[in-house]
């Protein structure tokens, strides 16, 4: 038996190829059963709580994904309706959640597993207590009345003592036809866990920043817990931040809410979280800064404050940015902790890269192009200079030789010469050495015979004048 | 004899027909092991099972501590993915432990997990594995009294509702989710040191972790929107990894809320039917030429091209983005640039090389929210000029030339006179 007051079979055999759940175990279990004892004139023993039992694991199972577990199921349910042993009741709420401002009321529903009508019957709520303050019941045996229209029991008002919180209500249902009672299975007692919500009043929020020493007041503001209005003050690390408020709930008794948080956000998104305290109705906090410098890593400067107070059972729940404080923390010294590192937003992370172009390096700064042609022409000019001394020299050509076959040498002669000045301006321009000298050995050797014929018959030539 | 032969043939050509699975040419996983805490699950979650089968996944439904599981055998992994909704296991059963489920992501095979609130710390130490922490108080849920579900049965305000998404189209779908993701179980906070995990749907502001029971008399550890609900994790192997705290987010109860939509889109990114690209065909050459040398000259125009695809569940795609860059890499990137695309997957660049002479590499480095991260990388060597790969006829040289050939000239002349004039 499962604590949430179900009750199944499972099957405990290993090594089988397929292995069948609690649910398809316990629907043959039930088919079995009610099969047998609608067949034999005795009646078994077995005792209500099981057979309820039985139907609330079906009921809590919700609804199968699997055709197989769903058939099980309504048809397990289907022979729980009517069967010879005894016809289990649900006791149901269509909800758990009672609104003191909506002005809910207690509505139970009773039906049989299947949703069909129950006989007649007496609910009683038994007791009705606090989760916090289980021996004090404000409730006690109070009969729920019937309302044939939409078949619910209902309890007509909540006492006026009824205040917000979770409590814990036990209902009892008996059927009223006494010898019915044997045919149908209620149970003994059923606890259900209700929530009483309501509207909690958050007034006298005032907010101070006090001097450590003296504990006076330098400064202070009302807060609009309501509003939008935003506050802003400043301190340092001598003084202390008082926030205060006071909280009652819609009978005015004092309230603690689960969740009442200060939270301060530095500039660099590093937070710090503390807990509101209370005494009775007043909450107050109060964070000494001479304390909190260590804790706050040493950083001043602008801290968001946001309060958060909630609670299950209230309705107005609040998240508010109260302001800012600005906070004037010493330095801090070579050993101090570093604030935790913060997470790195993602979408920056994964952004391209900028580009980046190869700076070339500048090429040598070279004379400007009208220098060198300049100096070219400076350099052209001597040739000039001479071919104009020559003139003026007064060159002639006239030992030119006259007959025809020296002077074809001589000619040749000086053909070669301009064929190797040619060769170099070729060699210059496009040749390679090996082609340059090869041709060169030619030419040379050309240019070695017919020159030595020419200059060998000038020779005579200039022996013969001097001679005669 | 022969019958012998016969079966052997017939064994051997069944072969084949087992690697129908993982592999780099298809990246879809195909054979998922689920292992859950009991078979109950199978039915109240048959909603996102369904899905996964729908789209083709084989799923093998096993108890987590069943004897006889195990994720590989001989060597051979024999699931491609794993999912674990078992919160409660104190043990694995078989050969499966933490170790093994470490190895097994590590081999590049995903995971999704999901804890509830009453995980055990095996689950715990799984997670903090692969880099969430989850609450350390056992009893905690994550509560937030601001945002939680209306309902008329839950009065304690855990089952949350949230929609602060990551805003990434390749992890949660194009579709933009409407409703809200209920949520009901324990929150985790993530190390901001992790640059490989990522947070998926965080809590709002006003959400904490801690004990609905209890009074609470210290801050929680874990508030506001640092408590992430579902995180993932892409490793560097491209490997994925789902972590959850709450199994009930899966289950078929919450029918109008957005978290079919949700599941179902992040299934499709953890089983890499989204976001997972491959870079084929890396070519470089010069301009004007098609074949790649093995050498480049400093001042070349080189142009680099390469091709992007992803996988869409069933083929190749090509990938359309703006924002792939090639880098010119000797130590430092030397140039870096964007490759712009021909919308059909191509991208390409043109740029010059540097004049430093030296060994450099082609990189391409492409790291994006939830896509898989492309590494390529070619060497190639770059040489100064020949020596006759420079200027040939210089301006500033021309008085030299002048001065040489006039005095070739000038010789040619005064041979001639010198000989012939009297």
């Amino acid at each position: 038996m499962v604590n949430d007051g179900t009750f199944y079979f499972d099957e405990k055999l290993v090594n089988m190829r397929e292995q069948q759940g609690p649910l398809a175990t316990t629907s043959s279990v039930v088919r079995g059963l009610t099969a047998f004892s609608s067949v034999i004139t005795e009646s078994l023993n077995l005792t209500g709580d099981k057979i309820l039992g039985i139907a609330k694991f079906f009921l809590g199972i919700g609804i199968p994904g699997d055709t197989k577990n769903f058939f099980d199921q309504v048809d397990s349910l289907a022979c729980l309706e009517n069967n010879r042993v005894s016809i289990p009741l649900i006791l149901s709420l269509p909800s758990t959640v009672i609104s003191l401002t909506k002005k809910d009321s207690l509505k139970v529903k009773v039906n049989t597993v299947l949703g069909s009508h129950a006989p007649p019957l007496t609910v009683t709520l038994v007791r009705a207590f606090s989760s916090s303050a289980r021996d004090n019941s404000i409730i006690e045996n109070q009969e729920l009345k019937f309302d044939p229209q939409d078949a619910v029991y209902f309890l007509d008002d909540l006492p006026a003592s009824f205040d917000v919180g979770e409590y814990i209500f036990v209902f009892k249902m008996l059927v009223q036809d006494s010898e019915q009672q044997t045919v149908y299975a209620t149970g003994t007692l059923t606890q259900v866990p209700i929530y009483v919500t309501g509207l909690i009043k958050i007034e006298n929020a005032k907010i101070a920043v006090l001097d450590s020493d003296l504990g006076s007041v330098e400064t202070q503001k009302k807060l609009d817990l309501a509003g939008e209005s935003t506050v802003s003050v400043s301190a340092n690390h001598l003084q202390k931040l008082r926030l205060s408020f006071q909280m009652s709930t819609p009978l005015g008794n004092a309230f603690k809410p689960h969740q009442a948080f200060l939270r301060l956000r530095h500039e660099t998104k590093v937070e710090h979280t503390f807990v509101v305290g209370s005494s009775g109705k007043k909450f107050e906090i109060t964070l000494d800064f001479l304390g909190l410098v260590e804790k706050f890593f040493y950083l001043s400067g602008r801290y968001d404050i946001q309060l958060t107070v909630g609670d299950a059972v209230m309705e107005n729940s609040l998240l508010r940015d109260i302001g800012y404080v600005e906070l004037d923390l010493p330095e801090p010294p070579e050993n101090a902790s570093r604030p935790p590192p913060q997470p790195v937003d993602p979408y920056t992370r994964y952004g391209p890269k900028a580009e980046i172009t190869h700076i070339f390096r500048a090429p040598e700064k070279r004379p400007p192009q009208e220098l060198s042609l300049a100096f070219l022409v400076l350099t052209i000019l001597p040739l000039f200079g001479f071919i104009i001394g020559l003139l003026r020299l007064g060159v002639n050509l006239k030992n030119f030789p006259t007959s025809a076959v020296p002077a074809t040498f001589a000619v040749i002669f000086h053909l070669g010469i301009a064929a190797v000045l040619l060769l170099y301006v070729l060699f210059w321009l496009k040749l390679d050495l090996f082609t340059t000298l090869k041709t060169l050995c030619f030419l040379g050797v050309f240019l070695m015979v017919v020159g030595h014929r020419t200059l060998s018959h000038l020779a005579s030539a200039s022996a013969k004048l001097k001679s005669a | 004899m022969a019958k012998l032969l016969l079966y052997l043939t017939l064994a051997t050509s069944l072969i084949p027909l087992f690697s129908v699975a993982f592999s780099p040419e298809n990246p879809t996983d195909r054979r998922v092991l689920v292992l859950v805490d009991d078979f109950a699950i199978k039915s109240s979650h048959s909603l996102y099972f369904g899905s996964l089968t729908s789209r083709g996944f084989q799923l093998e439904f096993k108890l987590a501590d069943d004897p006889n599981i195990g994720l590989q055998r001989y060597g051979q992994y024999l699931y491609d993915a794993l999912v674990l909704f078992c919160p409660s296991v104190e043990r694995f059963g078989g050969s499966i432990d933490v170790a093994s489920i470490v190895d097994f992501v590590d081999s590049g095979h995903d995971l999704i997990v999901a804890a509830d609130s009453n995980a055990s710390d095996l689950i715990r130490e799984v997670a903090t594995e692969c880099g969430v922490d989850f609450d350390e108080d056992p009893a905690a849920m994550v509560i937030d009294h601001i945002n939680y579900a209306v309902s008329n049965f839950d009065g304690d305000h855990t089952l949350i509702a949230s929609d602060d998404f990551i805003k990434a189209d390749v992890i949660l779908g194009s579709k933009k989710i409407e409703a809200p993701v209920l949520f009901q179980g324990i929150g985790h906070s993530l190390n901001p040191a992790n640059s490989l995990v990522l947070k998926v749907l965080s809590a709002s502001s006003s959400a904490y972790s801690a004990n609905p029971k209890s009074k609470l008399s210290n801050p929680p550890s874990l508030t506001g929107s640092a408590i992430s609900l579902v995180s993932v994790v892409q490793a560097r192997n491209n490997a994925r990894i789902l972590i959850t705290g709450s199994l009930s987010m899966f289950s078929n109860r919450h029918e109008k809320s957005g978290n079919e939509q949700f599941l179902t889109e992040i299934s499709k990114w953890v089983f890499h039917e989204r976001g997972h690209l491959k870079a084929v065909n890396v070519r470089h050459h010069k301009v004007g030429e098609s074949d790649e040398p093995a050498i480049y000259r400093i001042n070349d125009d080189l142009e680099y091209s390469v091709e992007i695809y992803e996988w869409s569940g069933t083929s190749w795609e090509p990938y359309v983005s703006d924002d792939v860059q090639v880098q010119f890499y000797m130590m430092s990137p030397y140039v870096l640039k964007t490759l712009s695309t021909d919308q059909k997957g191509h991208y390409s660049a043109e740029f010059k090389v540097p004049d430093v002479y030296g060994v450099f590499q082609f990189k391409v480095e492409y790291q994006r929210l939830g896509y898989t991260s492309l590494s390529l990388s070619k060497q190639i060597p770059v040489r100064p000029y020949r020596h006759n790969e420079y200027e040939r006829f210089l301006p500033a040289a021309y008085p030299y030339y002048g001065s040489a050939f006039s005095m070739m000239a000038g010789f040619f002349i005064f041979t001639i006179v010198h000989l012939y004039s009297k």
